[in-house]
């Protein structure tokens, strides 16, 4: 224990981290959405050639998307431990199981993050001599990576509700509505499950239900999140100064 | 680094606890409201492919049991009454009552559970499938995710059941029981929107 430890220490890296979240949203959407050509994605019933031809034409700006997407996609970890720290504050004489489960759920996600990125740069990397097959595999499994992983993301969303919805505060530092919002994507992910049994229609992977509504879910909760985190810091910098003057 | 929970203070003295029983209620609204949102969208993704499939749709459609739908939207509507019933002897501190009707709900709710069992048993055993055809993707897709929702109620009921038990009904717990029951009556009502759109508008 440290209760010597100034504010300005304790909380030194707090908004810092927080603040990966819209850096990791943004350069996420630029890199693996636009460059990457996965907003939208490829229709799962395009043929093995029309998927050929894609990454024979757009080989270089998938291979940038790609590189940006695996380096940018880290950021989800920083921005977890931000929300990591503010649960921990949420019920502080509670047990961490919550505020662990939502540190490790979100650390994991960058996994389906980056590794399915590193599927379609694959792709991108030798497209004239990989055979079309090959490629639609790469591009398939990259989606079915990212998509049915989903889980993983699941946790967290639904730690932080737990925890926020048990918060014993008046003004809790995330409202109600957000964390019902937060427990409701996570478990919305759901659908996610009869993607690999479709190649149209809203549950394929470029589906309006299953890539539109599950993806702007998804980010809905990174901005809805970081700006409560951001809101909660100063709060809790003023606890922790009240509590550090009475001890 | 110091941890919140090393701080002497906190260790004894929990921060400011005035919330009112009910504060918790409008927060589940937002569950529910996004949840009836993305069913809205469903349900409009029905009809725009019914209207290109009228034929294939009424076909199918009518090979539904238009009287267990019935059964089952009985069940729900007395199972919804139910919940209501708790919900008031919760609010008059009736720890017996409230526990009692929550049983009942959870009870005849389970009826729903049988009867979907019977409906999917004998549509499977015919070979039909989500693959069949663009309504029985609808049917599977829409009844299956109202039966996770379904699902997920009763496991609510029965937490609220046990809760019932250890803590004062009109205390926190009534922002939970009555949390639930909105919850409850959601499951409801997509049903009765669900219930006609796939069993009624293909009958002549």
């Amino acid at each position: 224990m440290n209760t010597n430890m100034s504010n300005a220490a304790y909380f030194k890296y707090w908004r810092a981290c927080a603040a990966m979240g819209p850096v990791f949203l943004t350069a996420f959407i630029v890199c693996w959405g636009v460059l990457g050509y996965n907003i939208p994605p490829i229709p799962a019933d395009f043929t093995a050639e029309q998927m050929a031809e894609h990454f024979r034409t757009n080989y270089n700006e998938v291979r940038a998307g790609m590189a940006g997407a695996m380096l940018f996609g880290v950021l989800y970890l920083p921005w977890t431990l931000a929300i990591t720290k503010v649960m921990e504050w949420i019920n502080p004489n509670e047990n961490n199981m919550v505020s662990t489960l939502q540190m490790w759920g979100g650390g994991l996600t960058v996994v389906p993050l980056v590794t399915s990125s590193v599927f379609w740069l694959t792709a991108a990397y030798r497209p004239d001599v990989l055979d079309a097959v090959t490629l639609q595999m790469l591009y398939d499994q990259g989606w079915l990576l990212i998509d049915m992983f989903y889980a993983i993301t699941t946790i967290p969303m639904v730690a932080i509700g737990i925890a926020g919805l048990t918060d014993q505060r008046k003004q809790p530092l995330f409202p109600r509505w957000a964390c019902w919002y937060s427990i409701w994507a996570g478990l919305s992910f759901l659908f996610e499950l009869l993607m690999p049994f479709f190649k149209s229609g809203l549950f394929a992977r470029q589906g309006w239900l299953n890539f539109w509504v599950e993806f702007i879910v998804w980010f809905a909760y990174i901005v809805i999140v970081t700006y409560y985190v951001f809101k909660a810091i100063p709060r809790l910098e003023q606890e922790r100064s009240a509590l550090l003057a009475k001890a | 680094m110091a941890d919140p929970s090393s701080l002497p203070a906190l260790a004894t003295e929990p921060t400011d606890v005035t919330e009112t029983p009910e504060a918790r209620v409008p927060g589940v609204l937002v569950f529910i409201l996004a949840d009836m949102i993305v069913f809205a969208m469903l349900f409009t993704g029905f009809m725009v492919e019914r209207s290109g499939q009228l034929a294939l749709f009424d076909q199918s459609s009518a090979t539904l049991d238009v009287w267990l739908g019935i059964l089952n939207t009985l069940i729900l509507i007395t199972s919804g009454l139910f919940v209501v019933f708790a919900v008031n002897a919760a609010r008059q501190g009736r720890t017996r009552a409230t526990r009692g009707w929550l049983l009942a709900t959870f009870v005849v709710g389970a009826g729903f559970g049988v009867t979907k069992m019977v409906e999917y048993s004998a549509k499977i055993e015919h070979g039909i499938t989500m693959h069949t055809n663009d309504f029985y993707m609808f049917y599977y897709a829409l009844t299956g995710a109202h039966f996770l929702h379904f699902l997920g109620g009763m496991l609510a009921l029965a937490v609220l059941w046990f809760m019932a038990g250890r803590q004062k009904v009109d205390g926190p717990l009534f922002g939970l029981i009555e949390s639930g029951a909105l919850y409850w009556h959601m499951v409801d009502l997509l049903w009765i929107v669900i219930f006609p759109l796939l069993y009624l508008l293909g009958t002549r």
